[in-house]
């Protein structure tokens, strides 16, 4: 009896000490599912049909948990000893990052998953897997973060569940964001666990979303999770059962989009998912192993958990769907994943059902502008219903499906022709997405207007154009009303490395009913660098309110110069800042109505303290009228006092900003007993411009400048506006108008400043923001390395012309 | 009557709100600690005297300030001694290390310092799970697999938590006690200064304080990382995040039969791991910047 009681405690004994050993060498996984509690800081992705805060719908807190659930399930079952940090989704279960941390390092865990999805946060829409550790990317704070996050990534990756358009990141989270500095992620910050944060996905992109709503899709990131943990502690061999899981899709027809906007999808996420597909798990005997369904939730999801190794065949079947099956292997703890595409069941021939334009002889003709809409009582075969599609006359145009290839719409990618019948003929062998044909041709004509394109294009700036850098305004102008709706998208400028620039949106006037022409104004956020070439494109469908659009797309080239950067060899003669000015009207014949004008002197100016501003009001088109500015004689001057000589082989110059009023602007000289009328400029821009004017044709005893006229020259555009003036120059031409600055490049390394430029650089002066010269070098670099740090402005000298550059050093 | 009835409305409102509003207690300095002396400095924690202070750097090494002389020594530079470290009743310093082995399995080891001869005494072999330094009155000890390095009977008082379960030994005799629902945990519990109460954090319900049979005194709220201040206040940090970084982070005083509570500083001033002794508190902020405060209770 006592060697039977010693022999009892014996075995007791050991079988304790087993479970010491077998706990000394289990793994401790600790899991925290990301947010919770569908609070303010959870992540909810609004899609259909769910309202914004609808806790039915997609929230981070949600998939995260069901992963984070699965994770605990499967790594129970695989022998790991677990703790999580939450089971539900309360505010109260939605734990503080220190709470999470402390909590793991109370319970000892070896290992620390922190599950979420992620979301760009931005327009761009990506789908991969990330990880992040604590550290510098390669240079984890806990030893092995870096390979925990190496040996689960690739598992995340190979889900082909889903569509993923970039491949696995791996991080540290100093590098990832080192604008928190060292802060980091919260969950990892004082984790003693070799932690990883996992981002499985991104929940902004919206077929990811709904696949998230999916138990199943969430459960297989929390098995591929575990294969990870099992790779990081060798213990791939220990279990011995798998999965098998993948997607369902139409193989044809394109998934519903009815999120309030259309979404972007990549891939096979274009594919209608199937709701309500039975799938069923046959073993070589045909015998069901398991048998699941795809949810109603748009994501198509099948899975089939713990399944012993072997050869089974997949069966999917759904009432609208000709029924699918697949072989699969599934090997010990593995996934196995097979995607399935059905072929709809369509039981009729296809037919047009609807179609546009309707058209019938004596109906008014048709906009050039018109598409062609076919809609069809089945989805369509693109290749056998776009071959089968002929128009006489024949029109290049593409082919667009919608509605699931439900209805194809043809765009000529010009316009029709003016005047013109067309016949469009779609012939029987056009067949639906079965391989059916129609039975009999569908034919129909329609009859076109007498316009196809936007006329009176006029645009600033214009090919060549030198554009003054400051607060820059580009304008569109068209001979009817514009369709302002994301007008403004279909203009870019860019600059000389292809970056677009942005406009000014709350600064963007349109033309409004009522107008007499159609006009786009988009201001720029940012001021032009001197010296740098642009580009203007405009798109070809721009478009009026009818629909009718430009000719062709417009791709315009032009520089930023400073309008008031020195012109060397010009002496200013009037400087427009006192009032010595008055503006009068006139008519070349009997006046029934004066133009009405307004003089001021204003802040926007180039030199000195002001500008004189020009404000006119034509009131009509008369091409008899006009109006000047003189010097006003209440000022008490004589003639021979205010009037400027000017002499042939001299240059006037004026500084104008204009307004794009095509308004003319002509200078009047005195001379002996005679007046001579020479053009100036027209006013075809906006923003400041030095314009000069060669005065050959004055006599040789010279000329008075006495007037300087404005002349309405279109019926239609330069009713009203207003033109600035500023410096009037006298000399020989600078030729600094008009003028690129040769390429040049300004660059500084904190030690040195160096100009390239395409031609000879004669210096470079360094001038600090209380206009004092700093340093000056001839040539093209000038040594900073003993000038203070800061902000300074760099004046370049080249072929006799000098430009102004900001640096901060 | 309606006119009455808002009139007293205004009146309990205004009751509520007066121990909030009230400046009853003041912040009479702060200061900077080790500046331009250590780089960034987590996790610090002070004696009860408040004359040594136990800190973490940026790279997990475990510093110890003593106030009197201004002097910093490091106590070890295992990687994560610095978090959780405690000083004994015998003004020892009980920590905690870790290895990783080959099988990626973490060991941990439990350490002390004397401060005194700086010497290092292992008290456990390296064990696989939690390894915990639990400070007692008469001194510290380490708790392996549930098991403590020493004759619990001789460590005085003091507690710890484990799971769900606040642990009370007074004068050697333990006790366990789960008085509030938290399934995911209890942390940071910690012996009053009279030695009459105990506070520690229960996930999900935030900071409550027991007497020595487990009873609830009080609730004080969703903060974390209490400490007393003294047997009638303690301090705590108050941070919200959202669910990836800390949004905010301040240091709050708490009356500890909860009829009270002050912030002693602003929610943006990221003040985080408030630790009190000797009548100061000390706390780093997100960036690993120590400040030592000090405040008038005028209550």
């Amino acid at each position: 009896m006592k060697k039977i009681f010693v022999h009892f405690w014996m075995m007791a004994l050991m079988a304790v000490c087993a479970i010491g050993n077998a706990n000394a060498q289990q793994p401790h996984v600790y899991i925290n599912p990301g947010h919770g509690g569908y609070d303010s800081d959870d992540r909810n992705m609004v899609i259909y049909p769910f309202s914004v805060g609808d806790s039915a719908g997609s929230w981070e807190s949600k998939s995260n948990l069901r992963k984070g659930l699965a994770l605990e399930e499967i790594l129970k079952k695989k022998g790991y000893k677990t703790s999580i940090s939450r089971r539900t989704n309360t505010t109260n279960d939605d734990l503080a990052l220190s709470t999470i941390v402390a909590l793991c390092n109370q319970s000892g865990a070896d290992v620390f998953y922190s599950i979420h999805s992620n979301a760009t946060g931005t327009s761009a829409v990506n789908n991969f897997p990330m990880v992040f550790y604590r550290g510098y990317t390669g240079s984890p704070q806990i030893a092995n973060a870096d390979v925990l996050a190496a040996d689960l990534e690739p598992y995340l990756y190979a889900n082909t569940s889903t569509v993923w358009t970039h491949n696995y990141q791996i991080w540290g989270d100093w590098s990832f964001r080192p604008e928190w500095g060292t802060q980091g992620y919260g969950v990892l910050r004082g984790n003693r666990a070799v932690a990883n944060l996992s981002e499985g996905s991104f929940h902004d992109y919206i077929p990811e979303a709904y696949r998230l709503l999916s138990p199943y899709y969430c459960w297989m990131e929390g098995w591929n999770i575990s294969l990870g943990a099992d790779k990081y502690f060798d213990r791939l061999d220990n279990f011995g059962q798998g999965v098998v899981t993948g997607n369902v899709r139409d193989d044809r027809i394109k998934r519903l989009q009815e999120n309030p906007q259309p979404f972007i999808v990549y891939g096979d996420d274009g594919l209608m998912p199937i709701h309500n597909a039975t799938v069923r798990l046959l073993d070589q005997d045909g015998n069901e192993v398991q048998r699941c369904q795809t949810d109603t939730l748009r994501n198509g999801i099948y899975l089939f958990k713990y399944v012993e190794p072997g050869t089974y065949t997949v069966e999917v079947s759904e009432p609208s769907h000709f029924s699918q099956s697949e072989t699969v292997t599934v090997s010990a703890n593995a996934p196995t994943y097979q995607n399935f595409y059905l072929k709809r069941v369509r039981d009729t021939p296809p037919v047009v059902v609807d179609y546009s334009p309707v058209w019938h002889e004596g109906d008014p003709a048709v906009k050039c502008s018109e598409q062609i809409v076919l809609s069809f009582n089945w989805d369509m075969d693109s290749v056998t219903t776009c071959d089968a599609f002929t128009l006489d006359p024949p029109v290049e145009g593409t082919f667009r499906w919608e509605d699931s290839y439900y209805r194809l719409v043809f765009t000529p990618v010009d316009a029709f022709d003016v005047n013109t019948l067309y016949t469009l003929t779609l012939k029987r062998s056009a067949e639906h997405g079965g391989g059916t044909p129609m039975q009999e041709d569908f034919v129909m004509q329609f009859y076109t207007q007498p316009r196809n394109h936007l006329g009176g294009v006029n645009v600033f700036p214009y090919e060549g154009a030198p554009v003054h850098f400051k607060s820059p305004v580009v304008e569109l102008r068209v001979d009817s009303l514009l369709d302002t709706y994301n007008l403004f998208q279909k203009l870019r400028v860019l600059d000389s490395e292809g970056n677009e620039l942005a406009w000014n949106k709350r600064g963007i006037k349109y033309n409004k009913r009522g107008d007499d022409y159609g006009f786009v104004r988009l201001p720029l956020v940012r001021d032009f660098e001197v010296g740098k070439d642009y580009r203007l494109i405009l798109d070809m469908d721009i478009a009026d309110t009818a629909g009718i659009h430009l000719p062709a797309a417009l791709d315009i080239n032009f520089t930023a110069v400073d309008a008031g950067a020195d012109k060397p060899g010009m002496q200013v003669v009037e400087g427009f800042e006192k009032k010595e000015y008055y503006l009068n009207c006139g008519h070349a014949g009997s006046a029934t109505q004066c133009p009405s004008a307004q003089l001021s002197f204003v802040n926007d100016r180039l030199f000195g303290n002001a500008s004189m501003q020009l404000d006119y009001d034509f009131k009509t088109y008369d091409p008899n009228y006009y109006f000047f500015l003189s010097y006003n004689p209440d000022w008490g001057l004589e003639d021979d006092q205010w009037e400027k000589p000017f002499y042939p082989g001299q240059t006037l110059g004026l500084h104008v900003c204009g307004d794009m009023s095509y308004t003319k602007m002509t200078a009047e000289f005195r001379t002996n007993g005679d007046w001579v009328k020479i053009p100036i400029c027209t006013v075809d821009f906006h923003g400041w411009r030095y314009v000069e004017v060669d005065l050959s044709s004055l006599p040789e005893s010279g000329g008075k400048l006495r007037h300087i006229f404005f002349e309405r020259i279109s019926n239609v555009m330069g009713q009203t506006g207003t033109i600035k003036l500023d410096n009037l120059l006298r000399g020989k031409a600078s030729g600094l108008d008009e003028v690129r600055l040769a390429n040049m490049e300004v660059r500084h390394n904190g030690d040195y400043i160096v100009v390239s430029a395409d031609t000879w650089v004669q210096g470079v002066e360094l001038i600090d923001m209380n206009g004092r010269t700093v340093k000056v070098a001839g040539g093209n670099c000038l040594n900073v390395a003993d000038v203070a740090r800061g902000v300074y402005l760099v004046r370049v000298h080249i072929n006799g012309r000098s430009v102004t550059h900001k640096v901060k050093l | 009557m309606k006119k009455r009835l808002s009139f007293m409305m205004l009146l309990a409102l205004a009751a509520w709100l007066s121990p909030v509003l009230a400046q009853e207690v003041e912040v009479t300095s702060l200061s900077r600690l080790l500046e331009g002396v250590e780089g960034p400095a987590y996790y610090p924690v002070l004696n009860s005297a408040g004359d040594r202070l136990l800190f973490s750097t940026e790279n997990g090494a475990l510093k110890l300030y003593d106030f009197t002389d201004n002097v910093t020594t490091t106590v070890t530079r295992d990687f994560v001694a610095g978090n959780d470290a405690c000083f004994g009743g015998d003004g020892k310093v009980y920590f905690v290390t870790q290895q990783s082995a080959e099988n990626h399995l973490v060991y941990r080891t439990g350490q002390c310092y004397d401060v005194a001869s700086r010497a290092v005494t292992r008290l456990t072999e390296s064990h696989h799970g939690t390894v915990k330094a639990v400070a007692t009155t008469r001194g510290g000890m380490v708790k392996a697999l549930g098991k403590a390095d020493r004759d619990m009977t001789s460590s005085g008082s003091g507690a710890w938590t484990e799971d769900s379960h606040v642990h009370v030994i007074v004068d050697g005799k333990e006790r366990v006690f789960s008085p509030v629902d938290s399934w995911a945990g209890y942390l940071w519990a910690s012996l009053s200064p009279d030695g009459q109460r105990v506070a520690f954090f229960a996930a999900g319900k935030g900071i409550v304080v027991i007497d020595l049979r487990g009873q609830v005194v009080a609730m004080l709220g969703n903060y974390e990382m209490p400490c007393w201040y003294d047997n009638d206040y303690l301090v705590a940090q108050h941070a919200t995040d959202d669910g990836h970084q800390f949004t905010s982070s301040q240091i709050m005083l708490l009356k500890a039969d909860g009829t009270w509570q002050a912030q002693l500083n602003s929610p943006e001033s990221m003040a985080m791991h408030p630790t009190c002794g000797g009548g100061k508190i000390v706390y780093t902020t997100i960036d690993g910047l120590l400040y030592e405060m000090h405040i008038n209770i005028y209550r």
